[in-house]
Order: structure tokens, then sequence, then C-alpha cells
């Protein structure tokens, strides 16, 4: 076991993780990047493909910036969003953000007389150098101001715990260094989680590889409470075939430099989607798309798993390649935008909730323990937001620093943490299953029973899957080999402990919460119900690890919705 | 005419429609229960006294990627093959393998019939397609690849058109996938030259060629990336995943840059066009001796060789041939230096 020191882990290389890095840094205050991938390529924040514009930015009007805060909070968190926290948040962006990255050198696309481009319309949006590959460059940028600024990182490594000390409070941070297959213990006495807002619970999936629910399930062991963990967003429009291509997008939103985007055909022919006309004010528009989905697939003209297609074909095709790279599926498939359509399905995106923080500081109720980004269940995770939340979270850490007691490694959890991974890369017993067995079980049951519908019975049966999956399959799991090395199934064996604990409580979640909203369908429950389920659906951990539910409503003190219930796939939002 | 479908720009597609290997002829080559065999590399330093080849059969899937045999093999298979990938879209650039020789993305690259796949090149193995990144990143660091403006930033947004950033653009979209850097074999020489590599370059050339950067990029490309020592074989565009034209778009205009600024020590450069303005075309043998001098001659099997294929002729060289239209040539030297700027 390699021990080091540091003053606060971060845990996490996407927007979040590295803007809090280096908001600490800049604070004076030593921090060190755990980061399961690499630093600035793995993460879902590479696949930012829009910067939305905010407020009275770029010479947005008052209606504009009226329209992008609603946006934000009706359109794309189902006024399940802080509304304070909403407002702070938009004009930090609005007055640093955009500022910041541009000095150090991000370049917001032009056009040859020097405007930044935008899409027409109530809600606009630019792009970095190219429209839906924004976040490969804007990480870039992170990743290279993080090596400028010589802050230590350890890449390829998980951190598997948190460990806390006699009164609760973070004490440090467990991790497998996987290319040197060493298990590493961190003692700290502060922790920025920063581990995103997705996870791979589906057989498809936005989410990168690595991203497995780990943030949740070491917040939750570690004494935090979660929130909303069943509002799970979905992508409509990504490309079916290659399978691999679970995140490939045919963007629905407008293309910038214009007002158009691309549209949804059912098994007909017929247009079922088209943002233009459909939700002019809803820059990704995933959950309308979503729901217009659900009529096609109710009708017979669709599945969730494809038979519906996306093109750009009614659009000029210097109008879709002029800022974009829209065209990079079709082009690498030997087809044109053109004339020709793709075939689409859907794949699991944000899981809106997560780790309950008071998002006007980013603390959670465990002493020691911060989040930033996604992983929180503040905010569904866009990537403006979430660094507004890496700089949030390490304003406190800084502040809290001289408070919080000096970091002493509680060494028996320390050991104990060590025996649990030793034990986990084991060998296939004879009659043994893979981690990548469980994986493909638990997501083969997840898209069966809580896909878009799912009613109270089929939950009860994949929670009684998942506890199968647990006591049944867990036990006989092993590894074809057992090198310590760059062992990625190791990982899975890991990765599928958390995955399965994150399930069972997702599902929980999801039969507590008696209405639908958003993304979140329950045939039993198929209302939007403002009057009861306008709240927070928390879960507090117990002495047997069975969570305890609690409500609390949202104030609204800006935006409230005009209905009391409605039929939730007739709602807009 | 008739419309061609979206042509794919850059070296790396060259004939490809000729020899029927076309993106869109990819597509049908191989039908669904279709068997892909993949030959694929496996190495453990700590443990393997060499590398070894396992081959596994995979079923075909509609349009499926290389990227979806390394998964089906790890996970379907049973096997325990270490690959690196994260985003399966093109974005993450850390998937990159060789694929019968050539330097592909797993995630982009649709799969053959047959595939014999190893990591990439001129990196360690950390085990089996894993490679260690680590020396690649220190030569990407040591460019300062980083914009370091000299006018203090005016403010949002800054003046700027994108008719001034068209030179940086392409290098733009690199996504670091280390493709053109396992290809090149001037990198593949290691210690016999310092030459940065093609990726490294172009991260230099993303800032170098940016207007709003203020710093001498050009001693930088010359005296911490050894550009002169690119011998401009395309083998970086051939492969690169994006088409970025990493000889012409960003390599020669460091080079220019260099030049312009550090002429003293750009001796390539200067050997190069002392040669041309003599003969009128280039000699490879006067351009190796101009700019090595006497260390050149420190491989007389290596010149033997190059002889026997006929890629110098010291003979030639040493009687000063010259190319009949000497004059015009010279009329061209003349022009660029004293016509207008």
């Amino acid at each position: 076991m390699r021990r080091l020191a540091a003053e606060t882990a971060v845990i996490g290389g996407g927007a979040a993780g590295t803007f809090a890095a280096l908001e600490l840094h800049r604070r004076g205050v030593k921090p060190l990047i755990l980061c399961k991938g690499l630093v600035g390529k793995s993460g879902a924040s590479i696949f930012a493909g829009n910067l939305v514009v905010p407020g009275r930015l770029l010479g947005n009007t008052a209606e504009q910036a009226r329209d992008t805060a609603e946006f934000l909070i009706r359109m794309h968190n189902h006024f399940l969003i802080d509304q304070h926290y909403a407002r702070a948040a938009g004009e930090w962006i609005e007055r640093e953000y955009y500022p910041e990255l541009e000095r150090a050198g991000l370049y917001l696309r032009r056009d040859d007389r020097g405007e930044i481009v935008t899409n027409d319309g109530p809600v606009r949006c630019m792009a970095a150098h190219s429209q839906g590959e924004s976040g490969v460059l804007f990480m870039d940028l992170r990743r290279k101001q993080v090596l400028k600024a010589g802050i230590p990182w350890l890449e390829e490594t998980a951190a598997t715990a948190l460990l806390t000390d006699a009164d609760g409070a973070i004490a440090g941070v467990m991790a497998l260094d996987l290319a040197r297959g060493e298990v590493v213990a961190i003692a700290t006495r502060a922790v920025i989680l920063a581990t995103g807002y997705a996870d791979r619970f589906y057989p498809r999936s936005t989410a990168t590889r690595e991203m497995s629910a780990d943030g949740i399930a070491m917040a939750w062991r570690a004494g935090a409470e979660l929130m909303n963990l069943e509002i799970q967003w979905w992508h409509t429009s990504d490309v079916r075939f290659p399978l691999c291509w679970q995140r490939t997008q045919i963007y629905p939103n407008p293309i910038i430099g214009s007002s158009h985007s691309a549209r949804l055909y059912n098994s007909d022919g017929e247009v079922f989607f088209d943002q233009e006309a459909d939700a002019p004010t809803a820059m990704g528009p995933y959950t309308l798309q979503l729901k217009r989905l659900a009529k096609q697939v109710l009708a017979g003209k669709a599945r969730f798993d494809g038979g519906y297609y996306s093109s750009f074909t009614h659009i000029a095709p210097n109008t879709v390649s002029a800022y974009t790279d829209y065209a990079k599926a079709f082009t690498a498939l030997g087809k044109s935008i053109a004339t020709d359509t793709l075939e689409t399905a859907c794949s699991a995106h944000y899981r809106q909730g997560g780790i309950v923080v008071d998002p006007a500081r980013m603390a959670t109720r465990v002493p020691g323990l911060y989040v930033a980004g996604g992983v929180g269940g503040h905010s569904n995770g866009l990537i403006a937001p979430v660094t507004y939340d890496g700089m949030l979270a390490a304003e406190t850490v800084a502040g809290d620093l001289p408070r919080l007691k000096p970091a002493a490694l509680p060494e028996d959890k320390a050991a104990a943490e060590e025996a649990r991974l030793q034990a986990l890369r084991r060998s296939l017993p004879g009659n043994g299953v893979t981690p990548a067995h469980v994986k493909k079980a638990l997501r083969a049951l997840m898209s069966e029973k809580m896909g878009f519908f799912k009613n109270a019975a089929g939950m009860e049966e994949a929670l009684a899957e998942v506890t199968r999956l647990r006591d049944e399959l867990m036990p006989a799991m092993g590894l074809a080999n057992v090198t310590p090395r760059l062992n990625y199934a190791w990982l899975d064996a890991i990765d599928v402990t958390n995955l399965l604990e994150v399930a069972a409580l997702t599902i929980r979640a999801a039969l507590n919460r008696t209405e639908s909203r958003g993304p979140f369908y329950r045939t039993d429950f198929p209302e939007t119900d403002n009057e009861r389920w306008l709240v927070k659906n928390i879960l507090t951990p117990t002495a047997n690890g069975d969570p305890n539910f609690r409500t609390e409503p949202y104030e609204l003190p800006f935006l409230k919705p005009d209905f009391p219930r409605r039929e939730s796939l007739e709602v807009d939002w | 005419m008739a419309e061609r479908p979206q042509v794919l720009a850059g070296a790396r597609n060259l004939g490809r429609d000729d020899t029927g290997d076309s993106p869109a002829a990819r597509l049908t080559r191989l039908k669904e229960g279709d068997t892909v065999t993949a030959r694929i590399f496996c190495f453990d330093p700590a443990s393997d006294a060499a590398p070894r080849f396992e081959t596994h059969r995979v079923p075909y899937t509609k349009w499926m990627r290389v990227l979806e045999v390394l998964t089906y093999v790890s996970e379907e298979l049973g096997g325990d093959l270490a690959h690196r990938w994260f985003c399966a879209n093109r974005m993450c650039g850390t998937c990159a393998v060789r694929v019968n020789g050539r330097e592909v993305l797993a995630c982009w690259e649709p799969v053959e019939p047959e595939m014999t796949i190893e990591p990439l090149r001129n990196a360690p193995v950390v085990r089996d397609l894993v490679i260690d990144r680590t020396a690649y990143e220190r030569r990407v660091v040591a460019l300062t690849p980083w914009l370091v403006r000299q006018e203090p930033y005016p403010g949002f947004p800054e003046p700027l058109t994108h008719r001034a950033m068209a030179p940086t653009a392409r290098a733009l979209d690199c996504i670091s996938c280390m493709c053109c850097f396992s290809a090149c074999p001037v990198v593949g020489l290691g210690q016999e030259t310092s030459f940065a590599g093609p990726a490294p370059l172009v991260q230099l050339a993303r800032v170098a060629l940016d207007p709003r950067d203020g710093i001498d990029r050009g001693r930088i490309a010359l005296e911490h990336g050894a550009v002169f020592d690119c011998i401009s074989c395309y083998k970086c565009e051939e492969v690169c995943p994006v088409s970025i034209p990493i000889v012409t778009g960003a390599i020669e205009p460091l080079k220019a840059l260099a030049f312009k600024s550090v002429a003293g020590k750009s001796r390539h450069a200067r050997v190069f066009l002392k040669i041309v303005q003599a003969r009128g075309r280039i000699d490879p043998s006067a351009l190796v001796l101009g700019v090595q001098r006497l260390a050149a001659l420190r491989h007389p099997l290596r010149i033997f060789k190059l002889w026997r294929r006929g890629k110098i002729d010291p003979l030639k060289t040493m009687l000063g041939f010259r190319l009949p239209d000497i004059e015009q040539i010279r009329q061209i030297y003349q022009a660029v230096r004293g016509g207008p700027r």
C-alpha cells in the first residue's frame, strides 16, 4: 500500500474537478487530483457540444436572458433545482466563466467579421472551435492549465473509498492505481468529489467507459445523503449502429449560424420531432424528444432501442458543416448529410440526482466532504454550472481548512479497504462468473424494468433481481487473470459492487416517487404532480445500510410550474 | 459530373476509392453472421519474456468498429485483454492501436475480416494494447503548448476574426491520439534525433499560428522541437483520424517561423535554399552533407545503401550538376528577395 498525503483530494478530472483544483491552487491550497481515467480525456465533459450564452452576454435581450434561465430551471431540471443556486451560477458564468476561458486561450468560433457565431432564437449557444466538439478543446485547455500549474495528479487511479474518523469526518481516500496495480492510501481532511453525472447502468449509455456510480456509492458509505436518484435522463437521438457509438449524437440542438436542427422520423417516415417547430426555447430538448418518442413507441412506430431515424436532409449541407462537426458519423459511414438518414436509439444520459449538497457552499453533511458537478443532486451537470461548482467548492474548502482537524489515516479502515480490494482480485472459481458478466446482467435488467416505461410491480422485481445478483452472483465472481497490473477486470469487479448498490438505491428512490416528471415516467403514476412531488426525494443512510426516505420542498422564488397536476406525456418539459 | 458523396479529405484516404476501400465500401464488405478474425498482441512486460499473439474469432455486427472486437474479446470471451478507451466517439483519442500495420482509432475504424491488432509504436507498452503516454506528454509540455499573451486580455469577447484564426483552425481538431506519433519514422529513430514528433508539433502550431500568442514560437519549434528533422514523408497525415494536414498545415508553418526568427540556427532551411539556388533542385547528398557536415559520414553502410537504391548520387554532387534552366530559378529567388513583402 502506497501512502500519500494531500491538503485536499479532488476526485475527478473533468470540468468540475479540474477547475476546483485550479481554484484551490490559485488560493494557495495544494490539491491532488485523482482521476479514474486521464485528466481531460475521460469523463463526460469532453462531450459538451454547445456552450450556452447566459444572461445579457453577447447582446442577449432581457427576454433571451429570461428564456435562458427558464430553459435551465424548467426544461433542463424540471424545477428540481435550487433557483437561488441557478441564479448565482448564471451570474458567475456571465461575469467570470467565459472571460476566464477566453483569456486562457479557448477559441470561441467567430465568423470572418469577428462576431461569435450563435444560433438564432430565444436560447443561444456558441461553440469552442466546432459545434459538437466544444468539450474536447475545452478539456484539452483544462488539462494544459493543470499541467502548467504543476498540480500533481494520479491518473488511471480509481478512488474506491472515503475514509472517515471516529467523528464521521473525512480523514482519507483509498484508491487503486490501475497501471501499477497498487492500492494507494491518501491522508486528507478535505475531499472534493467530482465524478460526474452518469454511470453505465444500461446497455446503452452516454457515459465514458469508467463512469460507474462510484462517487455516489462512496459518498453514501461515508454517510452522505442522496436525492432524486430516480431522475434519469435519456439521449433520444444517438446513432444505433455501430453498437459502440452510443454517444454519437445526431444533435437536436439548433445549428449555430442558423435556426435549424435535425429531425426525427418514425418507422413510417413521418417526422415526429422537429426542434425548430416543437421546442424553440428548449436547447437540448431531450425530454420533449423522449416524450414524443414514447408516443411513437405506444403507436408501434418506433422502439426505445431503434426503429426510428434522424437526419439533416431538410437543411442545406453547407449550413450543417459551416460551424459543426455534425456530419462526422455520416462521413465515417460513407454517407451524406444531404441525402442519408441514420437509425437512432436511446442512450441513458444524465442522472439528474445525486449527493445532497448545500448549493450555496457545495458542502455535504459529512465534515470534509464537498461535491462539484453532476454527481451532486443539486443540478444536472451542464459544463458551465459544474465549473461554477468547482469554483465554489474550492472557495469553501479554502475557508474551511483551518477549522478541519489534521488528517490522520484511520489505519484499521485503510487496512480493511485494502483487504476488500485484494479479495476482489481472485481467480475465477470453477462455476464462477466474470465481473463483465455481472455488469451485463445488471444492464439487461435495468433496461427491461427501469427504462422509460416502468411501474411498481416491475421495479419490485428489479429490486429482487438486483438483490439476487448481489447475493448469488457476486460471491461467484472472479477474474480470468489475477495480475494486479492494468487489470481492467479487477476494476470491473470494484465497479460492480458500486453499481449494484446504487442500482438498488435508485430503484427504491423510483418506487418512492409516486409521480412522473421530466424524463422519469411511471405508468402507474403518469401525472406530473406539482402539489405533492415538487420536492427533493431524499435518501438517508441508516445503520443497516437501508435508506430512510424524507422529502423537502423546493423554494420557487423566480419560476413556478403553471399547473398542479397533468399527464406527464402532455407536459413539454 | 456526378455528385460525390461526402469526400474524406486528407492523405489517409488517397486512393481508397480506387481500391474499393472507401468508408461506403467497407459497410458492405462483411455481413451479420460473418466472423472477424483478430490476432491480438498480448504482453505483460512484468511477467512475459516476449510478446505473443492470441487469435480470437468474433461475430460481426452491423458496421462493426475495431473497439467492439476488443470489447467482445475482453468481456465475452473471458479473456483479460488490456485495452484503453473512454468515449467511443472520436473525441478522447485514447483507443488508438495499429490494425494490419496502420494506426487507427479503434472506436472509429471499421473492422476488416482479418486483423492483426498491435499497440502503437514509439511508446512503451504497459500491458497488451495499452501504451504509456508519459514520455509523449513530456515532449508536448516541453513546447509550452498554451497561449502566452504579450498584450493584456481585452475582455470578453476579444476582437478576433475567424480569418485570423484560420491558419490554426485545423490544428485545433487534434485529439492527441498519438496515431501520427506512432507512424512517424523520425520519432522511431529514437535517440538519434531530438525531433519532438508530429503530434507535439501540432500542439505547438495551435498556439504558434494563433494571432493572440506573443512569444517566439519559431525558436521553440527549433530548439525544443527540432522541427527541421521532419522529412516530410506524410506518414503522419496518412494516419490522422481527423484529417489534419500535419505537414503542410503545422510543421511547414513552424519551419517558416523558425527560419524567420532564428535563421542562423535554421541550418537545414539555409542549406536547402542554397542548394536549390545553385542547382535548381534539391540534392539529397549535398543536403545531408551541408546539414550534418562530417557527422554525415559516420554511417558508411547507410550511405552505401542509399547509393545502391539511387537515393543519393555522390558523383553528381561532387560534379556540381545544375538544371539547364537554372537562370529562371535564380530569377524566382531574385523576385522573392526583392519583390514586395
